[in-house]
């Protein structure tokens, strides 16, 4: 989308340097399904693609948080544990709605609600703490996964938030559009067929949720002025401020919608496992900033967009699936996701043209 | 631009994907829990089953750690590569496994809850959760209450008893844990001093159990429930130097837990019978398969043996060591 205009290098070498440089994540995805749908049985099938996005749903929301921090210059570490907190939350809200008297429905959307709000909170801070404090953004997040942490566990005593209504877990796993043999498409609800009917089930509720979310957040950073001033901040700081941005504030927002984000995906967690816990996002940390920076943002700010990071968290979650449909161990996935990111930010540095940004396209 | 290669991606795979072709023999996935000795001797009772009946066996990975996070995607990866007649599962978590086993079993995939169940574990009732053929693994309940009755027997039926556990939503570990608390609380003289949950993790189990310790002096037994939990506790006890004062009754017979019972560390082993579950599991799903009419047990209980150091080196008792 932003390659094309850039056409600095000339001649046939540069010409290709500048088409992989802007082009290579998606040629590895591409070449990963390709490899993955001969070698791994089963892979090549439509369910396929409906189980990597649906049991990707976190990871992808959470590569969105971070990819928003990292573009201002900052990292969020407190997203896996901002998931666990609310997923923690979003039960004791719905279990508490319930006990007061609500009905099943109202309790179960009043506390998807409830939760994002107070899921706003740890974002709230680490953007006051970095923003007006000035402390290093990498602590203050280090604090703050800390804090989230031990609240979680103190409100749970150290086990599981258990007890959602069933009607969580229905919502949770269950999928947009439903088709059985010699019946209408119906929506939400699972036709009521014979065991072993072919149900033709289309999207998960969550992904679309997911995929809605992503969409608002990807316009944000790309057609706002609120997204521009992100780009101009992790740019240059003292720029920003020359140019008349509230650099304070929009810090502060974006790591409330950091925050935003993982609270969500804590809701996500606690639909699809009526459970919650503390660690529940614990190992995702790395998988989401793994994603950031295959999709081509830098460490140092400035880039990134919201397509090639999700096409960076594709390339993890087929890796993922991939290998274990061949039946492979995924400890192989941690080697080869070093290798990947390291060839990222090698290919970020030699072929220039992956270093697009909406930002520098603007200028 | 951007979008094309997405689109690009999901045509390919609509090209390539192919009918599966079913196969006359029977295809079986084993799911376990979590990586532990305990499992992997399940796993050796269902693959010389699984030899024996003849019927293609897959294993699906093992989790790195215990929850439904981890288990689902692996489980849904490798029913779509498998499509299984047979599933042989333990469920990590009684709640959460629910939906997704019943998408699995609504495809037509019998299923088998080995050692760990959904539910209440009850699924000789009708309810939304008893469409698995049958639960095999140990009466939990009469296992944490008969460790209750040897660990009073070992204190002299007095004094203060801590219980080290692991995951509270997993059916095996509640059923202990209340198994254990009716059968102290018929011993007048003796107290549960606390339950603490590790969460399968062996570091926590330690720490937990080092500050029950620290926090009641008073303490003279402790129950650990299973693999990490009695190894952690056992290990506590040690460091603190009150090897012998404290007595330990531990569930599950890992090699460790076996050497620590010979050194004198631990008091007591409860060893399951993870192979007889696993292979029990195979020789009933695979007469159900073959067929329909056959009326399986909802619960198989295979029952358990006690390692003392009496008879810790007894010839007899060596295949119930988990290896």
């Amino acid at each position: 989308m932003e390659t094309a205009k850039h056409g600095t290098a000339p001649g046939l070498a540069g010409g290709l340097r500048s088409f992989l440089g802007g082009r290579w994540v998606v040629i590895f995805l591409v070449l990963e399904i390709v490899y993955f749908s001969f070698t791994s049985k089963g892979f090549a099938d439509f369910n396929s693609v409906q189980i990597l996005l649906f049991y990707g749903t976190q990871v992808f929301l959470l590569a969105v948080a971070e990819l928003f921090v990292i573009i201002t210059g900052g990292i969020d570490l407190s997203v896996g544990y901002i998931l666990g907190f609310a997923s923690i939350v979003s039960i004791k809200i719905v279990n508490a709605l319930v006990v007061a008297g609500l009905p099943v429905p109202a309790a179960i959307a009043l506390g998807a609600v409830a939760t994002l709000i107070v899921g706003l909170v740890p974002g709230l801070v680490n953007g006051w703490l970095v923003a007006w404090l000035k402390v290093p953004p990498f602590i203050a997040t280090f604090s703050m996964l800390g804090v989230c942490h031990g609240v979680s566990e103190l409100v749970i005593n150290g086990v599981y938030a258990l007890g959602m209504p069933q009607m969580a877990a229905d919502i949770g796993n269950g999928y947009i559009l439903y088709k059985a043999p010699h019946l209408p498409f119906v929506f939400f609800t699972p036709p009521q067929v014979a065991r072993r009917t072919p149900v033709l089930e289309l999207i998960p509720n969550i992904v679309i949720v997911a995929a809605i979310v992503i969409a608002i957040f990807a316009f944000v950073l790309a057609r706002t002025r609120f997204g521009r001033h992100i780009y101009a901040l992790g740019g240059s700081m003292d720029a920003a401020v020359r140019a008349g941005i509230p650099t304070k504030r929009r810090i502060l927002q974006v790591y409330a919608l950091s925050s935003f984000l993982a609270s969500l995906a804590g809701v996500t967690y606690s639909f699809m496992y009526v459970s919650g816990k503390a660690d529940a996002g614990a190992s995702l940390l790395l998988d989401a900033i793994a994603a950031v920076m295959i999709g081509g943002a830098s460490m140092f700010g400035g880039s990134g967009t919201v397509g090639r990071t999700m096409i960076g968290a594709l390339i993890l979650a087929v890796l993922d699936l991939g290998l274990r449909m061949a039946g492979v161990p995924t400890f192989n996935k941690y080697i080869l996701v070093g290798v990947i990111l390291v060839l990222a930010v090698i290919v970020e540095r030699y072929l220039p043209e992956a270093q697009l940004s909406i930002s520098e396209e603007r200028k | 631009m951007k979008k094309s290669p997405f689109i690009l991606a999901i045509l390919m795979i609509a090209l390539v994907a192919m009918p599966g072709f079913s196969q006359a023999k029977l295809k079986v996935l084993f799911m376990p829990g979590v990586a532990d000795p305990f499992y992997f001797t399940m796993e050796k009772g269902i693959r010389a089953a699984a030899a024996k009946a003849g019927v293609d066996l897959s294993v699906a990975e093992y989790p790195k750690a215990w929850g439904p996070e981890y288990q689902v995607p692996i489980l849904q990866a490798a029913v779509a590569r498998q499509r299984p007649d047979l599933l042989l599962i333990a469920p990590t978590s009684t709640d959460a496994l629910k939906a997704p086993l019943k998408a699995i079993y609504d495809k037509g995939t019998e299923i088998i809850t080995v050692d760990t169940f959904i539910g209440d574990g009850d699924y000789s009732k009708a309810s939304d959760y008893s469409f698995p053929l049958s639960y095999i693994g140990s009466d939990n309940e009469l296992g944490g209450r008969q460790m209750a009755e040897h660990l009073a027997k070992l204190v002299g039926e007095t004094g203060k008893v801590f219980c080290e556990a692991t995951n509270p939503d997993a059916s095996s570990v509640q059923g202990r844990v209340k198994g254990f608390t009716a059968g102290v609380a018929e011993y007048p003289n003796m107290t549960l001093a606390g339950v603490e949950w590790c969460q399968d993790v062996q570091q926590k189990a330690q720490e937990q159990t080092l500050a029950a310790l620290q926090k009641n002096k008073d303490i003279v037994g402790i129950f650990g429930t299973n693999v990490f939990s009695a190894q952690g506790a056992y290990q506590a006890v040690v460091n603190a130097g009150l090897t012998g004062a404290v007595k330990i009754c531990s569930w599950d017979a890992t090699l460790e837990l076996i050497g620590a019972l010979k050194k004198g560390q631990v008091d007591l082993v409860l060893a399951q019978k993870p192979g007889e579950m696993g292979s029990l599991a195979i020789e009933w799903g695979v007469k159900y398969l073959k067929d329909n009419s056959v009326q399986v047990p909802k619960k198989i209980i295979p029952g358990f043996e006690f390692f003392t150091r009496e008879n810790v080196n007894d010839p007899a008792m060596q295949q119930f060591i988990y290896q």
